[in-house]
């Protein structure tokens, strides 16, 4: 009898909880709402709410921890009903080419003054017809000052040393780590010639011994714990780790490194366009823009914004490198033709042939 | 003798060490006063009050809750007629429902997250609760099937010829017969369903909308930022919750049963 | 014997419904897959080709199953022997509380995995807690490297697997009869020979189910190698990531995961059907 009066209350518990579940979203319908697709912790919470205030747009938050599991997504179901997503710009030369970008309509956006112009219309997207830029991330050399001398250690080749044997933290990334081999043999990052990156898949063998650790997801928690004490890693993920573990050093290599642009892009099916456009423009206001910088650490591409920030901030190279540092980097292009042939030598090392 | 007595309360007592070890250091951590390490640095109550004002989270958590115990409970009774139409009945493609249950567990979660998104770009199913409620549903059924199957080959068919002499029907014996004796390996198929429920992220991942998030995701999206402390008071809350609710239930049912066993 | 009783109709149909539509149907999506193209501007073109396929035929890939294979093996084998004892006192012990010992081993696995699994690098890493407790007594001078490597691998494995394991055996063994053991030790067995000839092949299908639940899993699993181990090694979980994800080969991703099915098939199959007869042998040994 006890089992049963417990059952029944289950089931009527549930019938009231699904048919809330099922009048929500006719209701939310109804009310204004934006579903933004976003990298794990890259939009700070308060911008959000502020975005709500001001407008009264709800925005659905989802979530995503690497260009290709949101590529796959989209691409396997393209009505998922997201608008706003932010692919790297490498990513963003793949989608607009297999159309699965909306437009942008410029006039939408007067916020767009603001933009770095050097930022502005690159190879990926001539015309900026399908994204704007968000924020910045350069891969560079981390050293841990506690444990090595940061001022011996200028160069990606350097990290071949044998002192460094089972020491290094690598990326998880295969562009991220062929990047590394390409740069010291003199190549760009980019390159598609078959040869180039086999050479570059040799010399990455040698540097296998050196591997500690490989890890894209937290890397930066694996220096502030020093589990790793030198290796790969983000400026801007550094740049926020200072606060933990001030040892921490970051450093722009001497050959070159990697540069790569995220941006907002609007899906082809959005189901909230206008939502998506005010969402965009106000991400782009100085002040809002300033803001995420700051939370999320790494350089803005708006220069109304990096004047608002605070000057030890603007004089901070992670968080605003100059423009002389960024002559030194590559920005990383799309390569799907040789994307297998990278596989495959992905593969081959990760296995230890 | 007194050796036998030891064993057998010492070892589950090493296991059960085992198993609630990283709990504890679940809870111990969620007062740590550090945002990103996992290193103690100090002791703060901050991630608690955080928690409750992070409504997101709380929200993510309660749909996560609802999925598993529709799913689970789905599940085991899909799955519970499953393992007994395996053993029981004679039907077309009985061997080949038999493969699609191992296929089912071998698969690779990536593997059966994109062809369910396939599918259901192929069927115009918007994605959201529906979507990630079939999709747990699915994943949970061979472990049910597998789990009541191994207890079923146990029975003795006579049992049923018996209950059919006296005259029978197939639902009778089913649910007085068959379910009660089978009630040990239905609950565990349940616990497993639900766990595997509230804890899948990949399928999870691909399957879910932008309208109804579960907690796996978020907890996967925040390791990014390095646990922080505020997911260790969600789990230590959850915790404590599910022990009460266990416990009481426990005592409950406790009662109840002291009665049978007076009326025996 | 068995009459068309609509009840039997049902069951069937509610089965086949569900699992054509959601198992069935995806499935075959990705064995069509599997013999489709790559191609870098629309992730497939509708080419037939068993090139997939073929090019999984390499020592390096077999290489990969081989550790996959041992992975698995160990964490099963792991989980079984301590599994099944404790499975064993729980299910045959008559204190009123039996259920909830039951659930108590279940709870901690509410929490998410991927916390329980940092909460165990939080345990073993350089500067986590056993170094620190074993540096500030000082057995040792410098802190033991117990993150990234494969016992930590292997103890996260085991660790995620072990109600899986016990709660199918404790479901078997549960149904035991305590008479029969007893009649065993009248006859005058020893405890080894009871375990081996009485107690094991009866509760053999329960020890078979636990296997499976989590052997199967284990051979595709890729997170725990990944935060335990340091990501060095690839096994089959990482490498099907790898072509959906950053090689963008779904067709070779769904190649991959077709051999392995069959393959696990293959065993499970050639398993079942000894492990079924000597099921049926020892049953009609004893009635």
């Amino acid at each position: 009898m006890l089992k049963n009066k417990l059952a029944k209350k289950f089931l009527v518990l549930s019938l009231l909880y699904l048919s809330f579940v099922f009048l929500s979203p006719a209701v939310l319908a109804q009310a204004n709402i934006l579903n933004v697709y976003v990298w794990t912790a890259y939009l700070p919470q308060d911008v959000v709410k502020q975005f709500r205030k001001e407008t009264g747009i709800r925005v659905n938050i989802s979530e995503y921890d690497s260009n290709e599991t949101m590529y796959a997504k989209i691409k396997a179901s393209p009505d998922a009903g997201y608008d706003i997503i932010f692919p790297s710009n490498y990513f963003i030369h793949r989608m607009r080419k297999q159309n699965m970008l909306h437009v942008i309509d410029k006039d939408k956006l007067p916020n767009l003054q603001y933009i770095n112009p050097n930022l502005l219309r690159k190879p990926f997207d001539p015309n900026n017809e399908f994204s704007i830029p968000y924020l910045c991330s350069i891969t560079g050399i981390v050293v841990n000052t506690d444990y090595l001398d940061s001022k011996n250690i200028t160069s990606w080749q350097d990290l071949w040393q044998e002192r460094f044997h089972d020491k290094l933290l690598v990326l998880d990334d295969m562009r991220e780590v062929f990047s590394i081999a390409l740069l010291t043999l003199g190549y760009s990052i980019n390159d598609t010639n078959p040869d180039h990156i086999k050479e570059a898949y040799l010399k990455l063998k040698t540097l296998l011994p050196n591997v500690k650790i490989f890890n894209s997801d937290v890397e930066q928690n694996i220096y502030i714990d020093e589990d790793a004490i030198v290796g790969m890693g983000w400026n801007g993920d550094i740049n926020l780790s200072l606060a933990e573990n001030p040892k921490l050093k970051f450093i722009y290599p001497k050959e070159g490194f990697v540069m790569s642009i995220d941006c907002l892009a609007i899906t082809k099916n959005a189901p909230h366009l206008e939502n998506a456009y005010k969402f965009i423009n106000f991400l782009m206001r100085p002040d809002i823009a300033k803001k995420i910088s700051q939370e999320i650490g790494y350089p803005s591409p708006n220069l109304a914004a990096i004047k608002l920030l605070p000057k030890e901030m603007q004089d901070n190279p992670l968080l605003n490198p100059s423009s002389e540092l960024l002559k030194r980097g590559q920005l990383q292009d799309a390569t799907d033709e040789v994307l297998p042939l990278y596989e495959k030598y992905w593969e081959k090392l990760k296995i230890g042939e | 003798m007194k050796l036998n007595r030891l064993i057998k309360y010492s070892y589950p007592a090493f296991v059960y060490l085992f198993l609630y070890f990283p709990i504890l250091i679940i809870v111990v951590f969620s007062f740590n006063d550090t945002s990103r390490s996992l290193v103690w640095k100090g002791f703060t109550t901050q991630w608690y009050t955080e928690l409750f004002r992070d409504t997101n989270l709380l929200s993510v958590t309660g749909h996560s809750l609802i999925i598993g115990v529709l799913a689970a409970t789905i599940a085991t009774a899909i799955g519970t007629i499953a393992a007994v139409s395996l053993f029981r009945y004679r039907f077309w493609g009985k061997k080949l429902l038999h493969g699609l249950l191992f296929v089912m567990i071998v698969t690779p979660e990536i593997v059966m997250g994109i062809a369910l998104l396939l599918l259901y770009s192929a069927l115009d199913l918007p994605l959201g609760f529906w979507s990630l409620l079939l999709a747990h549903i699915t994943l949970c059924i061979p472990f049910v099937t597998i789990t009541v199957y191994s207890r079923i080959t146990t029975l003795d068919k006579a049992i049923f010829e018996a209950a059919r002499d006296l005259g029978a029907t197939d639902f009778t014996i089913f649910s007085k017969i068959i379910i009660p004796l089978l009630s040990p390996s239905i609950i565990a198929g349940w616990l497993l369903s639900f766990t595997l429920s509230l804890d899948d992220v990949i399928t999870s991942y691909f399957v879910s909308g932008p309208s109804f998030s579960i907690l796996p995701l978020k907890v996967y999206a925040m390791v990014r930022l390095g646990i922080k402390p505020e997911i260790n008071a969600l789990c230590t809350l959850l915790l404590i919750l599910t022990l009460l609710i266990v416990i009481s239930a426990q005592f409950a049912l406790y009662k109840n049963s002291g009665k049978k066993h007076a009326k025996k | 014997m068995q009459t068309k009783s609509t009840f039997k109709k049902i069951c069937v149909t509610v089965i086949w419904g569900w699992l054509l539509l959601f198992a069935l149907v995806p499935a075959a999506l990705m064995l069509i897959t599997s013999f489709l193209t790559p191609d870098s501007n629309d992730i497939v073109s509708f080419h037939l080709t068993f090139g997939n396929y073929t090019q999984l035929f390499n020592p390096a890939y077999l290489r990969i199953l081989l550790q996959s294979l041992y992975l698995a093996f160990s964490c099963t084998a792991l989980c079984l022997l301590i599994g099944y004892p404790f499975a064993f006192i729980i299910a045959r012990s008559t204190s009123k509380h039996r259920s909830l010992f039951l659930l108590l081993v279940i709870i901690p696995f509410w929490t998410s995995s991927l916390i329980r699994t940092y909460a165990i690098m939080a345990l073993i890493k350089a500067k986590g807690i056993i170094n620190t407790v074993l540096l500030a007594v000082g057995i040792v001078h410098h802190p033991l490297p117990m993150l990234y490597t494969y016992g930590a691998i292997l103890l996260g494995c085991v660790y995620d697997f072990l109600p899986f394991m016990i709660l199918p055996l404790y479901a078997n063994i549960e149904k035991l009869n305590p008479e029969l053991i007893e009649a065993a030790r009248d006859l005058g067995a020893g405890r080894i020979r009871t375990l081996c000839k009485i107690i094991l092949p009866l509760t053999s299908s329960g020890i078979m189910a636990g296997t499976l639940l989590v052997f199967l899993p284990a051979m595709t699993m890729f997170y725990i190698p990944v935060l335990l181990g340091g990501a060095k090694n690839l096994l089959l979980g990482n490498l099907i990531e790898n072509q959906f994800l950053a090689a963008n080969n779904w067709p070779v991703g769904a190649a991959i995961s077709m051999i392995i099915t069959l393959f696990m098939c293959g065993m499970i199959f050639f398993y079942w059907r000894n492990s079924l007869s000597k099921d049926r042998s020892n049953f009609e040994e004893l009635v």
